[in-house]
């Protein structure tokens, strides 16, 4: 007696779809790979930033989760080819089963966690907080895939993984690096999506996702520029990341490893002033000045007082600088790269004339920054370039300055003083080292032979082939033991332009600044000049002095290094070179407008655009366009929709029965809007019976089009009919008149 | 006392307003367009966390003063309202079609309630259930809903006789990201004529009556029994007719499948007496009423049916008659009585 009941054959598991909430069904085997993929992706992120041991207990989890994954698939094999003997009963209950294998014990899982928190606690001490935290992060992340039962599981798993993708922001920064970034997010959300609508690809899911943080966008960067920049709200640990760039202490050999690497180490925007010479562009460091015969270092500032007694000294000489001289100003900005190092880096002699929080100007005309720079910081100089300095010479960095260690290379001081007898003139004494050097067969490489103890003396008359830094070395030392007091500067020379060098005039681009730029010179002071830069490199190479690197040069740091694309095959390539540039410009407007964008710019960008004003104005402008701009979303969405409903007409069906209907209100008898269509032919029927056969046709044909499930045939075959009915309608109409 | 009983007041209160609100709001109709007047949307759980994670990225880029953070965390930000918008679209514009408005069936049978979805658009994840959570339905899932029409059939089933209302339809997708979820909930004025379910008398248990006041009485006895009706002729058999009335003679011979029709003697209108059943369960008794209703339908005798003691109630008694139409009658009576 089935009579009523429409019987439809069902799967049983339809039915368990209600407990949604305990079993995660729509996780299908494809969705469960791409999340292991996904999870796979996002720890590589941040596998940087992790120790070894960490590293291989989450690869380890990942591969015990592939088998897993493996398994299943094997079973869910077994289990269709034997799908269609077993019956629905026997089903569910293999079903049951399938997850108590596929799931691992909730108890290994939780020893596994435990042991897991155990390490990280121990080494916690040596790796510093944030590091353990982000290996925390990644443990649970690893571990909470294990244990997928519930939809809030899936969730759960696609916010941690989120989180793990920001907090590697925390560690870089740059173009490249934040767009990995988004595109990780991207397949993320795909995959969270993919949930949703899981019949269709990952490729249009991914297509839709895009679609949604493009729409996204235009709020976000309205937020990012409007939505008021709080100051941290409690102290958090700061990277320990591997420092990068110049140190304290130089030995000869240094500089020469630190050219190895092709790292960025800042950029500088000149703006529209033309570009100082190559020659000219010697970025000042740090200021070494104790030599103990082995490695220069920097002088340790005695205390409070005495620094400040300096600052004030060289506040007053850059005073004098600015104001007497008459060396045109050059302003520049300097975008230094997150090096975990204090030093900034300016053309001496220079002031700060931007934002000067967080900066410090040192006695010997270096910058030094109040924080370790864990990502890009931006400062403006203004630099004199051809402005002497420290005319004056205090007597306790005169003796600082000419102090060696007496007997440490004992043939460069009876050198010393045979030049100090042979030249009583300090820059003439100089000038004659500077000629010895270029006279003498000596070799300027980047892998000079080693040392025995890092000795002087041997370099300059046995290998007799270095690297700036030994030349820099062996000529204050020179100069210090011929009684000149020297020092020994470090930094970086030149820089690759990167911009439109066609107009020469006003030229639009900015210097990028990298790590094989690293450079060491000497200063000697001289009475009445100051401290003269004198750079002992220029007599042995002189084209690295005015125009960079030479191609043996080039192709020597491309041996050592072992880049995909060495810098010797990417200089040398045209379009590689281009493309390398036009990348670089991005960089640097990224690291510019985002990385490096700042309260006080925010603050400026408010100025210009309304002028000043008091904070509540302020806030108000910020709370109104914020709710202008979602609004506007809002209508712009909505007006897309509009117009897409819009866009699709009237099917053919459709008009027809609109022309019948005013063909009949023509004829007086007018569709009340409210009336069903079948009431309507009815109404008909009673008032005109000539019309009632073909307008009732017309009727059942139209309801049939509107509610029937039909296919796509069916439907034009109908709407065939339909228009044969209509001429048929006016063919009778036609008959009345 | 009356601190208890206040909420509750207040709690029946705020549920009529809100019943009162949602029939001005969406009005019982047999079909529905989805549009921003019966379209509610508002976070799900994971909306919420989703936000509380939002502000977590947003703590975590404050702290390090890291702008990318901060960006990242305005961007998931700004997603969260792109998401409402994409979900309120998923959604809207659909067209909801009740086919049937009321449906029968015996107890313990699973009711069909067919409704067709008509998209212009794609739409995803829309799932479809009887809002009256005592229903017990379960949640009918359309994964994409192409363009064109699709059909739903939400399933009802009740082991109570009677006349159910079924209230209203909760139709909602949390299409996108899961962060939002979309709902109407319409009124199709679905209700479910329950039958009470029918259970097989054995030969010899009830001897059925004619209205002793009027016609003779004659016994009625399950149609095995030979000399009450007249056996008239043997038809192939069709699906659905009854296994008792299979000729088996004639099977087992391997002649073929037929059935044995029988024509009862026209003027002798059975009579079906509630009083007279077997048992002392109203409801037992019901259910043999039930069985007997289709027995008799299906052997084409006619036959009235007597609820109520009180003579002539057309509401609980129905005067002898045959067929499709009568048999609906019957049942609907047996379901309805009181």
């Amino acid at each position: 007696m089935n009579l009523f009941t429409k019987q439809t054959t069902r799967a049983p598991s339809n039915h368990l779809e209600n407990s949604k909430h305990k079993i995660n069904v729509s996780l299908t085997r494809k969705n469960a790979w791409l999340l292991w993929l996904c999870q796979c992706l996002n720890i590589a992120v941040i596998a940087l930033e992790l120790s070894s041991w960490m590293l291989a207990i989450i690869s380890l989890s990942l591969v015990w989760q592939a088998l897993l994954l493996h398994q299943n698939r094997d079973r869910s094999k077994t289990k269709q080819q034997n799908s269609y003997v077993v019956n629905s009963k026997q089903h569910s209950s293999d079903k049951i089963k399938k997850q108590q294998v596929g799931q691992v014990s909730p108890i290994l899982l939780g020893m596994f966690a435990v042991l897991g928190c155990l390490a990280l606690a121990v080494t916690a001490k040596e790796v510093g907080i944030l590091t353990t935290m982000v290996q925390l992060l990644c443990f649970s992340y690893v571990l909470k895939a294990f244990e997928i039962k519930a939809r809030s599981d899936f969730y759960q798993l696609i916010l941690l993984g989120l989180f793990v993708l920001s907090s590697s922001l925390i560690f870089r920064q740059d173009l490249a690096f934040s767009f990995i970034v988004l595109s990780l997010l991207v397949i993320n959300l795909a995959i969270l999506l993919q949930y949703f609508s899981s019949e269709s690809a990952l490729v249009t899911n991914i297509k839709v996702v895009m679609l949604l943080l493009g729409q996204s966008i235009l709020l976000a960067s309205i937020l990012f520029l409007v939505f008021p920049r709080l100051s941290p709200f409690w102290q958090v640990p700061k990277a320990k990341s591997n420092e990068t760039g110049l140190s304290d202490t130089v030995k000869p050999g240094d500089i020469a490893n630190l050219t190895r690497s092709t790292k960025l180490a800042f950029r500088a925007d000149f703006g529209q002033q033309k570009v100082p010479e190559y020659s000219q562009l010697y970025w000042r460091a740090v200021v070494l000045e104790n030599y103990d015969g082995r490695q220069w270092s920097k002088q340790k500032s005695d205390g409070i007082k005495t620094t400040n007694k300096i600052d004030s000294l060289a506040k007053k000489s850059l005073i004098f600088d600015a104001g007497t001289t008459g060396v045109n100003p050059l302003n520049y900005q300097v975008v230094v790269e997150p090096s975990f190092q204090k030093y900034l880096f300016a053309l001496a002699p220079a002031v700060v004339t931007g934002d000067k929080s967080g900066i410090h100007a040192e006695s010997d005309f270096t910058f030094i920054s109040s924080r370790n720079i864990s990502q890009a910081k931006s400062y403006q100089l203004t630099s004199y370039l051809t402005a002497p300095f420290s005319l004056e010479l205090t007597q306790k960095s005169k003796q600082v300055n000419l102090k060696y260690p007496k007997g440490s290379n004992p043939r460069l001081e009876s050198f010393a003083q045979q030049l100090q007898h042979d030249y009583v003139d300090v820059q003439a004494r100089a000038q004659a080292v500077l000629m010895f050097i270029n006279k003498e067969n000596y070799e300027y490489t980047l892998q000079p032979p080693l040392l025995e103890n890092n000795s002087l003396d041997q370099f300059f008359f046995e290998t007799k082939s270095g690297f700036c830094a030994h030349y820099a070395s062996a000529f204050t030392f020179l100069m210090r033991a011929s009684g000149i007091p020297a020092r020994m500067v470090t930094g970086y020379l030149g820089g690759e332009f990167n911009g439109d060098t066609a107009q020469e005039a006003n030229p639009e681009g900015h210097m990028s600044i990298y790590q094989y730029d690293a450079h060491a010179w000497s200063e000697i002071w001289v009475v009445g000049r100051g401290w003269l830069r004198i750079d002992p490199t220029s007599a042995v190479d002189l084209e690295r002095i005015n125009s960079g690197w030479s191609s043996e040069l080039l192709q020597e740091q491309s041996a050592l290094n072992d880049d995909l694309l060495s810098l010797y095959q990417l200089k040398n390539t045209a379009w590689l070179n281009a493309l390398r540039l036009q990348f670089d410009a991005l960089d640097y407007q990224w690291t510019r407008w985002v990385i490096g964008f700042t309260t006080k710019q925010q603050y400026n960008l408010f100025n210009d655009l309304f002028g000043k004003m008091a904070a509540w104005k302020l806030a108000t402008i910020i709370a109104v366009s914020l709710i202008v701009s979602i609004t506007m979303l809002m209508l712009f969405l909505h007006l897309i929709n509009r117009v897409k409903q819009k866009k699709i007409p009237l099917a053919k069906w459709q008009i027809f029965y609109h022309k019948a209907l005013t063909q009949l209100a023509k004829q007086g008898i007018e569709k009340p809007t409210g009336m069903t269509v079948n009431d309507f032919a009815k109404q008909v029927r009673e008032q005109s019976p000539e019309l009632a056969i073909a307008f009732t046709r017309l009727s059942t044909s139209y309801n049939r089009l509107c509610y029937q499930t039909l296919t796509i045939n069916e439907q034009a075959k109908i709407a065939l009919t339909m228009q044969q009915q209509y001429q048929q309608l006016l063919h009778t109409l036609k008959q009345q008149q | 006392m009356t601190v208890f009983s206040l909420p509750k007041l207040f709690k029946r209160l705020i549920q009529k307003n809100v019943e009162n609100w949602l029939t001005r709001r969406i009005p019982c109709k047999e079909e529905h367009q989805l549009n921003s007047r019966n379209i509610m949307i508002y976070p799900t759980r994971f909306g919420l966390s989703y936000l509380a994670f939002v502000a977590l990225v947003f703590l975590l880029g404050t702290n390090y003063q890291n702008n990318i953070i901060l960006l990242l965390s305005y961007l998931l930000a700004s997603l969260f309202i792109s998401v409402m918008l994409h979900s309120f679209y998923n959604f809207s514009q659909l067209r909801f079609y009740s086919k049937a408005q009321q449906r029968q069936g015996y107890a313990g049978d699973e009711l069909f309630f067919p409704i067709q979805i008509s998209a212009n658009k794609a739409h995803y994840d829309i799932n479809l259930h009887f809002s009256d959570k005592t229903i017990n339905s379960s949640c009918e899932r359309v994964a994409q809903c192409q363009q064109g029409s699709h059909e739903v059939n939400l399933i009802y089933k009740s082991s109570t006789r009677g006349s159910h209302a079924l209230g209203r339809v909760t139709i909602f997708s949390e299409y996108s990201l899961g962060l939002f979820k979309s709902k109407t909930i319409l009124d199709f004025g679905h209700y479910a004529i329950i039958y009470p379910k029918p259970i097989s008398l054995n030969r010899g248990q009830y001897q059925l009556s004619s209205q002793s006041d009027e016609q003779s009485i004659d016994s009625y006895q399950t149609s095995s029994i030979e000399g009450i009706d007249d056996f008239s002729e043997l038809k192939s058999f069709v699906r659905g007719e009854s296994r008792a009335r299979t000729a088996w003679k004639q099977l087992a011979k391997g002649q073929g499948h037929y059935s044995k029709h029988y024509q009862s003697s026209q003027g002798q209108s059975k009579w079906l007496i509630l009083q007279e059943m077997p048992g002392n369960d109203v409801e037992i008794q019901l259910s043999y009423l039930s069985f007997l209703v289709n027995e008799l339908t299906a052997t084409n005798q006619p036959f009235g049916i007597v609820l109520s003691a009180e003579a002539h109630n057309s509401s609980t008694n129905i005067s002898p008659s045959m067929g499709f139409a009568h048999q609906q009658a019957c049942l609907t009576a047996l379901a309805l009585y009181r």
